[in-house]
């Protein structure tokens, strides 16, 4: 994936042919090769120490120079980059006759140390010729690596039973790992911190004061499961989790890159994944529509949308660039991207090598790509019924219009002379006939008014009808084209079925042919794939948790972490599609164990047993993301418009920051009226020049899939909530509210700000402290009156008195910034 | 400093927070002296309290002035007689036969000498273009490199790989590998500080991003008037007392908590409302000249006049004074010990009339640089502060062809060849390393890649780019990706 060096082009012509990289030399058997011998040769006494000694130091288990290892019977009869090394039967054709014999005298192996004796070449075109005998039960032959966890197929144990009653099974699997620690659990947290730790997972909202007061109030047994109800069904849990994928799928609202140009219709794709998490899809059909969806039998609209999944790459416009460069760089993301958000596999790493850690070949990684290589990127148009209906009929008016104007032009041209327009080419024409001239520009300009066609666009793949072959890149360079390829799965999952797992009737592609997209998708959410499923119910356990079971999450390969909860984990994988494959339930599931709804506090003895809380004896406590800081923010003061959907939307930027941007390209039309005030994720995502915000609270640069945020903790983040004046519009809002609605003395001020802020009721240290903040606030703004007025900027208080608002603005402006406001308890 | 390394340090982070309270930590100290971790432990949950380097540094800090667009070496710092020869003939078709161009048309192209005049400076007799002339007299501090040699010849990728070690977006910048791996001395400033001039790059932010390594290690964008960082300045009507006032409320509230859930990240949290309001006090410091001499200011050409014509790539009125500041401040941050300082001017891109515009260009740079040498040497800080000159990629010795054009006065991207210098901070300087044939074409000696360059630039600050790494999806990533060789020849 990595390595690409040339030294430049004049080096690359004369540089050294790496082994079997080289073109393809003639089939004419030259005079010089060794003669065959002819007894008969066996492979583990007379060839395997010959591949041994001679050749894999370089196409062994290190290294595997153009693309072939030797030490391993599948590998080695695959082949390398440009092509099989034996031909059966066929020892003279043999690339590796002709490289060891040096039939092509600029390539003779091995490059280094004792050359093939004539002997030796006679075993191998012996063994050659009498049919490449290479047996399966040689030692060399297995992959420890296939043996890893992860590539096992799912076993669905039952939940443990415990010596105590335990009534989850969740409970159940993280028990038994607690007390084989000497670790104990948590106690269930306060009901005001779990409607809050609730709301933001599913919601990425906070829980309205008054909603808060009903469930504290709720005391029917079942009191949880109908807020996870309620939850579960708003329209904001496609918001919050489809921000979660929008990571994965490295989603923004411009092509990246010099250019980097806004893609208006970007974010159709992202309100069908937002729609796609409300209405709960499936997760099997929700990966077949991103992946495949334009393969569907009678695919709709919507599936056909569904594959702009893919078209989040980045495109690069620079003046100059290659185009097939880009287009390899395109089909390396996909591949890399499929691999890493469904299998969570590092496949990149197998772009210009073979894997070095997971069974994942260099030829298997280019099958991956033709998958890939088959699929066009199409804009379509996405017009409602509606609106093409009402098109055509504005159409229709126009059209009869224009007759008067267009039947001028005609006539004149009739009347002229056939002969003396032939002469001219139009530009001429134009410039000879002012009277033609004005008739034709009356008709344009007509025309120009007249209605537009819809042009809302969705960007979509595919299936080319002519695919291009696919060949491997050897290091990685698509300049260096080695064998040809068909698309296939990787070899240590399930078998990729051709045509198969098909029952209505589908059209994937014709058993025996080349699989298509449709073919990937379907063996990814085969039941057989080991790792979709794991890795599916890992991200919605991390979610939940703010870790994984199996984190980092972004590998489950053998030089990845294995599970803490191997059993849980594998647990929830059959559960998955027992439940329908619907991560709703999933969810409802998780969350209503204890373990979800434990204390976040610290013990002391957690910090010699379990210092990061991999045994769960706690929930985790973590600060929020940078959308939903500023949704936070937002939400409390009131100015917050929760409108689902739609264009992407500009709230102000501050001055100077889209200068970033390539020779003032980054054009940053500020949104107007409610749309400033709509969700963080809703915030148009340009490449080059990202909202500060989002950066500053370690969003997701959505340039390669990010399956885990960093939780960065820094000045800049202070700054911004102390000192942005988006946050202090919150600020001055929440300080207004609270001045309105709330009469009487600091004391039941500050209560009631502490509860829109934290949703908890505060102490009496906490108390003290905000009422000696809000009445020292008021002290100094009454000794400087022109500081309260800066504050309230004109706005009317209701009170009458300017420093009472600004004092009040001033004290909510603390609130906002507490540690606890924007942390997930 | 991997992620092991990484997973310590957070151990004994929250190991000391708890204990802080409580139990003496007289026992814990001489348990972090001894794995070099005490440094950072002392300063509790700052992840850019200094650390130590694998072995002894010769750089503390480092000042990258990036000239977008690539300066074409061969006008500035690379001479071929032998090119003005030929001048206007075409190349052998081996020479460009698997070439790419971005723009260049290969059928027709023929060679461009430079009208240049080059003379030998200084003790070591360094040959540069009579458009440096500031510049030449510095030669014998700095290290030109002729045999530059990179993988993209597209800006934005090239930018990337130079910057961060690879043409892919997502990756961390040098300045962000620096300061994960050292800390930053710097208390009340951030540890990576950007400065721009001109037209943006075309990388944009990208450029100085810490990609996959914590935000903490992203480099900040200082503005060089006016609010100089985002957000740093107080709403209106907030008077620094009541700021004092409400950030002593804030903490004593997030104490609370902390006491209440012992949770370490509110320690830090609370840390970094601390160092916010120390910068916003030494922030303004920074920009305040007025402690400066008027000699300084003249020596940087602070207030030099323009050119009339300033319509150029390189960018229209003020950008002389702002490239002017950009080099006084770097000089100044790292006084007070900035780690990284990227000094960004745009645009180099000379696709045509690159004679004027390149003139133009010098004459926004030459002088300040020149000055922030001397006035680095004079201080005593060029053993200490690595400075370097460089750009993506360099020009093309033939003349850009685009179809359409009557007049071809300008030159294509060149990846294969081109000049990168570097002065101070244990860099050797008054040598010239490499060299390119007679047409400026290819090297025709000692290679210098971008991985062997940021290789190097670690080694100064002692720092081993093979063991400098960050795991992510999976793997252990580095500057130099899997390449780089330090380039002995450069060290002092």
């Amino acid at each position: 994936m990595f390595h690409r060096r040339h030294i430049g082009p004049g080096a690359a012509l004369v540089a050294v042919v790496g082994f079997l990289a080289g073109t393809a030399a003639s089939v004419a058997e030259p005079p010089a090769l060794p003669p065959a011998t002819k007894k008969k040769v066996d492979f583990v006494t007379d060839i395997k120490p010959l591949l041994t000694t001679h050749c894999h130091k370089c196409h062994g288990p290190s290294k595997q120079e153009g693309g072939l290892r030797l030490d391993r019977r599948d590998e080695a009869l695959n082949g390398g980059d440009s092509g099989p090394a034996f031909v059966s039967g066929k020892s003279a054709e043999s690339l590796l006759i002709k490289y060891v014999a040096g039939v092509d005298p600029d390539v003779l192996m091995p490059p280094e140390g004792d050359k093939f004796s004539d002997e030796q070449i006679g075993l191998l075109r012996g063994w050659i010729d009498q049919g490449v005998d290479w047996p399966k039960d040689d030692k060399t032959a297995g992959d420890q690596r296939a043996a890893h966890w992860s590539f096992q197929p799912v076993r669905a144990s039952k939940p443990p039973v415990s010596k105590v009653a335990i009534r989850h099974p969740v409970d159940a699997f993280v028990s038994d790992a607690l007390v084989s620690r000497g670790l104990t659990p948590s106690p269930e947290a306060d009901r005001a911190t779990l409607i809050r730790r609730l709301s933001l997972d599913l919601l990425g909202l906070p829980p309205r004061p008054e909603e808060t007061a009903e469930f504290l109030g709720d005391e029917r047994p079942d009191a949880c499961e109908r807020l996870l109800d309620r939850l579960l069904a708003s329209p904001h849990f496609g918001e919050r989790w489809g921000r979660h994928w929008l990571d994965l799928a490295r989603y923004a609202d411009s092509d990246g890159y010099e250019k980097d140009l806004p893609r208006p219709h970007a974010w159709r794709w992202r309100d069908w994944v937002i729609e796609a998490f409300n209405r709960d899809l499936p997760f099997d059909q929700f990966t077949v529509e991103q992946l495949a969806g334009d393969l569907l039998p009678g695919a709709t609209l919507d599936q056909r949308i569904a594959t702009g999944f893919h078209r989040n790459t980045l495109t690069n416009k620079e003046g100059g660039a290659d185009k097939k460069e880009d287009r390899d760089k395109q089909l390396v993301d996909r591949t890399n991207t499929t691999g890493a958000v469904w299998l969570g596999l590092t496949v990149g790493c197998a772009q210009c090598h073979s894997h070095k850690y997971d069974p994942i070949s260099h030829r298997e990684y280019y099958q991956l790509y033709a998958f890939f290589n088959a699929a066009i990127e199409q804009d379509i148009p996405v017009a409602t019924a509606a609106q093409l209906e009402q098109h055509a009929r504005l159409k229709a008016v126009h059209d009869v219009a224009r007759q008067p104007l267009a039947e001028a032009v005609r006539q004149y041209l009739e009347a002229k002379p056939a002969d003396a327009l032939a002469a001219l080419n139009p530009k001429d024409k134009e410039k000879l006939d002012p009277e033609l001239q004005k008739r034709e520009a009356a008709l344009a300009k007509f025309d120009a008014a007249g209605p537009k066609p819809p042009a809302d666009l969705a960007m979509i793949l595919s299936e080319s009808a002519k695919p291009s072959p696919t060949n491997i890149h050897v290091r990685g360079d698509f300049l260096r084209p080695g064998a040809e390829v068909q698309p296939a799965g990787l070899s240590v999952l399930n078998p990729l079925k051709v045509g198969g797992a098909s029952s209505e009737g589908e059209r994937p592609s014709a058993a025996g042919s080349r699989p298509n997209r449709l073919d990937l998708a379907r063996w990814i959410v085969d039941e057989s794939n080991p790792l979709t499923r794991r890795v599916a119910v890992n991200r919605i356990w991390q979610h939940l948790f703010g870790r994984g079971l199996v984190d980092p999450p972004d590998d489950f390969g053998t030089q990845g972490a294995r599970s803490s909860h191997p059993e849980l984990l594998d647990w929830l994988a059959a559960e998955l599609p027992r439940r329908g494959w619907s991560r709703k339930e999933l969810i409802r599931l998780i969350a209503t164990s204890a373990t979800y709804r434990q204390s976040s506090r610290t013990r002391a003895e957690f910090n010699t047993i379990d210092p990061k809380n991999v045994w769960l004896a706690r929930q985790n406590r973590f600060r929020l993301e940078g959308e939903i800081v500023r949704d936070l923010a937002l939400s409390v003061s009131g100015l917050l418009d929760d409108r689902v959907g739609g264009e992407s939307i500009r709230p102000p930027l501050p001055s100077g920051v889209a200068d970033l941007g390539y020779a003032g390209s980054v054009k940053w039309s500020e949104s107007k009226g409610g749309d400033r005030y709509r969700r963080g994720c809703y915030i148009f995502f340009q490449r080059t020049v990202p909202y500060p915000l989002l950066m500053t609270f370690d969003s997701s640069d959505s340039n390669v899939s990010c399956a885990r945020r960093e939780r960065s903790n820094t000045p800049l983040q202070s700054l911004t909530l102390l000192n942005d004046p988006a946050f202090f519009e919150c600020a001055r809002a929440f300080g207004t509210r609270l001045d309105r609605e709330v009469t009487g003395d600091p004391t039941t001020r500050s209560r009631e700000a502490f509860r829109w802020t934290t949703g908890r009721e505060l102490d009496l240290a906490e108390l003290e402290t905000l009422v000696r903040l809000y009445e020292e606030t008021r002290r100094q703004l009454q000794r400087q009156p022109n500081d309260a007025t800066a504050i309230v900027a004109g706005a009317i208080t209701p009170s009458g008195s300017a420093v009472d608002l600004a004092a009040s603005i001033a004290f909510s402006r603390i609130l906002l910034n507490l540690d606890e406001f924007f942390t997930r308890e | 400093m991997n992620s092991r390394h990484e997973t310590d340090l957070w151990q004994r982070r929250r190991f000391l927070a708890s204990t802080a309270c409580g139990v003496g930590q007289l026992a814990l100290l001489s348990l972090l002296k001894r794995d070099g971790l005490l440094a950072a432990a002392e300063s509790s949950a700052n992840p850019l309290a200094p650390r130590e380097s694998h072995y002894a540094p010769k750089a503390k800090a480092c000042i990258f002035i990036f000239l977008e667009g690539a300066p074409s070496q061969i006008d500035l710092f690379d001479e071929k007689p032998k090119l003005k020869e030929l001048h206007g003939q075409p190349l052998p078709e081996s020479t460009t036969k698997n070439v790419r161009f971005a723009f260049i048309q290969k059928e027709s192209a023929v060679l461009m000498g430079s009208p240049r005049k080059f003379q030998p400076h200084g003790e070591c007799g360094m040959e540069l273009s009579d458009y440096l002339p500031h510049l030449s007299t510095c030669v014998d501090d700095i290290a030109l490199i002729r045999s530059m040699h990179t993988d993209a010849f597209n800006h934005h990728p090239g930018q990337l790989l130079l910057n961060t070690g690879t043409q892919m977006f997502g990756r961390p910048s040098v300045g962000s590998w620096l300061n994960y791996g050292l800390g930053s001395p710097s208390q009340n400033l951030p540890g990576y500080v950007v400065l721009t001039a001109g037209r943006g790059t075309s990388g944009g932010a990208s450029n100085f991003a810490s990609g996959f390594l914590p935000t903490t290690y992203q480099g900040v964008l200082f503005r060089n008037q006016g609010e100089p960082v985002l957000h740093l300045n107080r709403p209106p009507g907030i008077s620094d007392e009541m700021q004092r006032t409400g950030l002593d409320a804030l903490r004593q509230l997030n104490e609370q908590r902390l006491t209440a859930l012992a949770d370490p990240e509110i320690d830090s949290r609370i840390a970094s409302y601390e160092l916010a309001y120390r910068m916003q006090s030494a922030a303004p410091e920074l920009l305040d000249l007025s402690g400066e001499s008027k000699e300084t200011l003249e020596a940087y050409g602070v207030d030099r006049p323009e050119p009339k014509n300033n319509n150029f790539r390189g960018g229209g009125a003020g950008v002389h004074k702002a490239f002017a500041l950009n080099c006084l401040l770097a000089r100044r941050m790292v006084e007070r010990g900035v780690r990284f300082v990227n000094i960004y001017h745009a645009s180099w891109d000379h696709h045509s009339n690159l004679d004027p515009e390149l003139a133009h260009n010098c004459s926004i740079a030459d002088q300040p640089v020149a000055a922030l040498l001397k006035d680095l040497k004079q201080r005593g800080l060029l053993d200490s502060t690595v400075v370097v000159w460089g750009s993506e990629f360099g020009r093309t010795p033939l003349a850009e062809n685009r179809p359409g054009r009557e007049l071809n006065t300008g030159r294509d991207h060149h990846p294969f060849a081109y000049s990168l210098w570097l002065a101070g901070g244990g860099v050797k300087g008054g040598q010239v390393i490499g060299a390119t044939d007679e047409l400026g074409w290819h090297i025709a000696r000692d290679p210098v890649h971008v991985h062997d360059l940021q290789a190097t630039l670690l080694h100064l600050f002692g720092l081993d780019h093979e063991r400098l790494t960050y795991r992510f999806q999976g793997r252990d990533f580095r500057l130099t990706d899997v390449d780089g060789k330090v380039v002995r020849a450069l060290l002092a």
